[in-house]
């Protein structure tokens, strides 16, 4: 069985060649040569919103897509897919999806928007944002003014709720913005991507670990192909997600801390790491904003509570 | 019979010229929209969350609904290449060919488009923006209202096509 | 079916189609619809269509293209574009040829406020086309120049083909913007340099200008400066604004259509009936072109899910010939399918295919854009289906036949060609002006 799975990664990106080449031959192995997968680009075959729907009517076989696209079909899928200032590692909140009740949770998401068609296998973010600035921000009280380009949605609340000012100016536009100080700091993406795009000549005061974003994806197979595969092969798909998702978060991570040390090192850039107080701050304010944000929907509560009550498990909170 | 259709025709396609020249306003607002957020971003520093928006939604029903227009001033980008090679009956007859295909296939979008548009006026589909608003239903339903209006203006042609009055069919480009 | 008989299938129909003479839109939305249907059955057909269809509506970066239309409209209509003309002829003085390489300078300020073609083609014709003639120019070499020059209004920016190719290859706007000015200055001088040696080996071609006004010494024609400053002025600020960064391209454009209206009105040529009618010929023009955009983008999402890209990529790259053939290939290709096919059409179809495989192959996908803006130069041209031979013809004096426009462009036609081949062998001429925006 041939799956074509729709992603919401660009052609070129890392993480499209990262899978490419390490991890599509492995579910091969695993179902010794019964399940193999082509991943087509973002919006290569329907766009990125619509996927949900793609996948119940069969025309995709499945997503592999950052669910945050589809906030606006279910409030739920905003908290889902990224709780802004939320987590501190990706590993914590793959947690959430794999034992915490994530899987369950995103599968109601799914029924709500399609009849039942979608079966959710797995979900997670692979990578946290770091935040490029062109002025140090060290702590939370640090943010009070700064004008800080960021999507419209649970990101721009956040940032105004700690006394910030979003600005919402398209993602091309970012590198001029920062250079001619129309935003003090930008939400971008990976340190690493942000070093290959040279967003750290213009904003030598990166923020990382990064304090806001942290995508999550789901991955998902349309349900009349699920039931057709044996239970070895459909457990086979959750653990290789599953496996690809820890590995390329340490990939990434890895690439993360290597170059944020070595420019550390030097003296052109400035990194700089929040204390655990700072965080835990912004977390708080932050958590006003998810609340005010889940009154959109009976799901979206549903969906806050779930996460709530794993990180108040794991520590994140103290209550 | 013959009185009535042409009738319609005529309404038609005043109804198609209304709404299309109608919708140089949209683009105008549009205009004066998207030049005042540079202005009041760099001027006067307060930019805003809904002009993009708000632009996209004016040009999109501006484009979908000038669909009747463009089709009564037969205005759609199409190869004339064969009128040249052709006699001037089988080139009236191709058009009529040409019609019906534009209406067979605008007829059948407009099937396809139907679910996805009552789905989203259930649901409510959203941006998902800080806007949140309902831009993504009223695109899909839009482009329904576009086919229908591209469909009745396609008969008024059909109506002048057989009673020979179509008058200037040299549009192009 | 095998993917490459259902290619086949979908090229012949799309031909079948388009040889009838059904609007390229619909061509396209017939055959993405018929496929989508025949390969995943109704429901799934139904969707995947409509979702594709859907999507044009939310890309952001389409909204330009009324509103460069617009204002490329307003120019057409106010009196800017003669008195630029009359400045520049009085400015420019007196030598052999000087009307002609005046109207191919004319041509490159008017493309640098125009971002489509056909109204600059419309105004040369109109303005530049009998003052020629009535000097005794050549009429070959007059209708040559006004064509190939009032043509470069996409390759220099602004330009709607190039916005157009950004979407469908994503890759920024404004890089494409920087990179395609050079080599838009690199054919107007061509044109130039082939006009100046055409008319030393045979003065026959041209005679001396004779406007008494450039006999004036050159401090007193300094006066006449005064119909360029406003475009000028208008020119520097659109373009200012995109390459500052302080507004999207988008915006840029919205700001160059308010200021097209400021300087008619400043010009006291602004009256509602000509605003009346440059927005509802932008209505028309823009109208007619969402449906080719609609169709494509429905036809590539279905031919993507069927693995026609990958197929048609994996016989691009197992070509087995040096990377740079391979970018020859496409450009064959696309002179091909510019013979017979709307430019809009060739990019959707086209780019989604060749960016991947010129990524892979390890080149500059903006450099590509500036190859395939060049290219659609010449299919501008090239006959039978020549837009910028179609649009001289509809303003070219009585007696001037379209077989004869034809033939006045094939040098002009061979000079885009070197250009292309120039920008192609030699990608710093297009790449220099982006790398130092960085
Ligand atoms: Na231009
Ligand atoms: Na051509």
């Amino acid at each position: 069985e041939n799956l074509s799975i729709q992603t919401s990664f660009n052609a070129g990106d890392f993480s499209t060649q990262y899978l490419t080449e390490n991890w599509l031959p492995k579910i091969e192995e695993m179902t010794d040569g019964r399940v193999s997968i082509t991943l087509t680009p973002n919006g290569s075959v329907v766009p990125s919103r619509e996927t949900p729907e793609a996948v119940a009517a069969g025309v995709l076989d499945g997503d592999f897509t950052s669910v945050n696209y589809f906030a606006g079909l279910e409030p739920a899928y905003a908290i889902m897919g990224d709780l802004i200032s939320g987590y501190d590692t990706p590993e914590q909140m793959i947690g959430f999806c794999k034992d915490g009740g994530g899987e369950a949770m995103m599968q109601k998401a799914a029924d709500s928007v399609t009849g039942g068609e979608v079966k959710v296998v797995a979900c997670g973010p692979y990578s946290r944002e770091a935040l490029p600035a062109r002025v140090p921000i060290r702590t939370f009280e640090d943010l009070q003014g700064k004008k800080i380009r960021s999507p419209e949605g649970l990101a721009a609340a956040v940032f105004e709720a700690a006394g910030a000012s979003p600005v919402s100016i398209p993602f091309s536009e970012v590198f001029g913005a920062l250079e001619k100080g129309i935003v003090d700091a930008a939400d971008a993406s990976a340190y690493v991507n942000n070093d290959a795009t040279g967003l750290h000549d213009v904003a030598p005061y990166p923020l990382y670990p990064g304090i806001h974003s942290m995508p999550s994806m789901q991955f998902t197979i349309n349900k009349a192909k699920w039931d057709e595969l044996s239970e070895d092969d459909q457990k086979a798909l959750r653990d290789w997600w599953y496996e690809a998702m820890y590995a390329m978060a340490a990939e990434v991570d890895k690439k993360d801390k290597e170059l944020a040390e070595r420019d550390a090192a030097g003296d052109k850039i400035e990194v700089i790491d929040w204390a655990q107080e700072d965080r835990d701050q912004l977390r708080e304010v932050a958590r006003k904003q998810w609340e005010a944000y889940a009154e959109k929907s009976d799901l979206a509560k549903e969906a806050l509570d779930a996460n709530i009550k794993y990180m108040t498990e794991i520590g994140l909170f103290k209550n | 019979m013959k009185r009535f259709l042409a009738g319609y025709a005529d309404v038609m396609d005043r109804i198609s010229v209304f709404i299309g020249q109608g919708c140089s306003v949209l683009f105008f607002t549009c205009i004066v929209v998207s030049a005042a957020e540079v202005v009041m971003r760099y001027g006067f520093d307060s930019p805003s969350s809904w002009s993009t928006e708000l632009a996209m939604t004016l040009c999109a029903t501006a484009w979908v609904l000038s669909v009747g227009y463009v089709t009564e001033r037969h205005r759609h980008i199409s190869i004339t290449m064969i009128e040249m090679l052709v006699s001037e009956t089988t080139w009236r007859r191709l058009r009529l060919v040409q019609m019906l295909i534009a209406a067979g296939a605008i007829f059948i979008l407009a099937l396809a488009l139907w679910d996805p548009a009552i789905k989203a006026l259930n649901r409510m589909e959203t941006s998902g923006t800080a806007l949140n608003s309902i831009q993504p239903t009223y695109l899909k339903v839009l482009l329904v209202v576009g086919c229908i209006l591209y469909l009745f203006q396609l008969s008024a042609n059909l109506v002048r096509w057989v009673q020979n009055t179509e008058g200037d069919v040299s549009g192009g480009h | 079916m095998g993917i490459e008989y259902i290619t086949l299938l979908i090229v012949v129909s799309l031909l079948a189609l388009m040889a009838l003479g059904v609007p390229l839109g619909i061509t396209t939305l017939t055959v993405s619809l018929a496929t989508a249907i025949l390969y995943f059955g109704e429901r799934a057909g139904f969707f995947v269509v409509a979702a594709n269809v859907g999507e044009v509506l939310h890309k952001y970066e389409l909204i330009a293209v009324p509103f460069f239309v617009f204002m490329a409209n307003v120019l057409e209509r106010s009196g800017i574009a003669r008195s630029l003309f009359d400045s520049m002829a009085i400015m420019g003085g007196r030598f052999r040829g000087s009307v002609a390489v005046q109207t191919c300078v004319v041509a490159v300020v008017l493309a640098a406020m125009s971002g489509i073609m056909g109204g600059e083609i419309v105004m040369l014709g109109l303005i530049a086309l009998p003052q020629m003639l009535r000097l005794g120019y050549d009429r070959k070499l007059s209708i040559g120049i006004i064509c190939a020059a009032g043509a470069l209004a996409t390759l220099i920016p602004p330009s709607v083909v190039l916005i157009i190719y950004g979407l469908a290859a994503q890759v920024s706007i404004t890089k494409l913007f920087a990179a395609s000015a050079v080599p838009g200055l690199l054919l107007a001088s061509l044109f130039i340099a082939y006009i100046l040696v055409r008319v030393r080996m045979n003065p026959s071609l041209a005679p001396i200008y004779d406007i008494p006004e450039t006999g004036l010494p050159f401090f007193s024609r300094l006066r006449f400066l005064k119909g360029v400053i406003l475009p000028g002025v208008l020119i520097a600020g659109v373009l200012g604004v995109i390459y500052s960064g302080v507004a999207t391209v988008t915006e840029a454009a919205a700001l160059g259509a308010v200021g097209a209206v400021v300087v008619a009105a400043v010009r006291k040529e602004l009256t509602w009936v000509m605003a009346r009618d440059a927005m509802r010929q932008t209505v028309l023009t823009v109208g007619s072109i969402i449906w080719l955009v609609l169709g494509a983008v429905s036809l590539i999402g279905i031919y993507n899910r069927i693995g026609g890209g990958e197929f048609l990529r994996g016989l691009l790259t197992a070509l087995d010939i040096a990377p740079i053939w391979v970018i020859v290939v496409m450009m064959l290709i696309v002179m091909v399918l510019g013979t017979f096919l709307e430019w809009i059409a060739i990019i959707f179809i086209t780019v989604p295919i060749f960016a991947p495989v010129v990524v892979d192959l390890g080149y500059d996908p903006v450099w590509f854009g500036v190859l395939f803006a060049m290219n659609i130069q010449i299919y501008y041209l090239s006959p039978p289906f020549g837009p910028a031979c179609f649009f001289l013809k509809s303003v070219a004096p009585k007696g001037i036949e379209l077989q004869e426009i034809f033939r006045a462009v094939l040098p002009f036609i061979g000079l885009q060609a070197i250009g292309l081949f120039l920008v192609l062998f030699f990608p710093e001429i297009a790449l220099w002006l982006p790398s130092m925006l960085d």
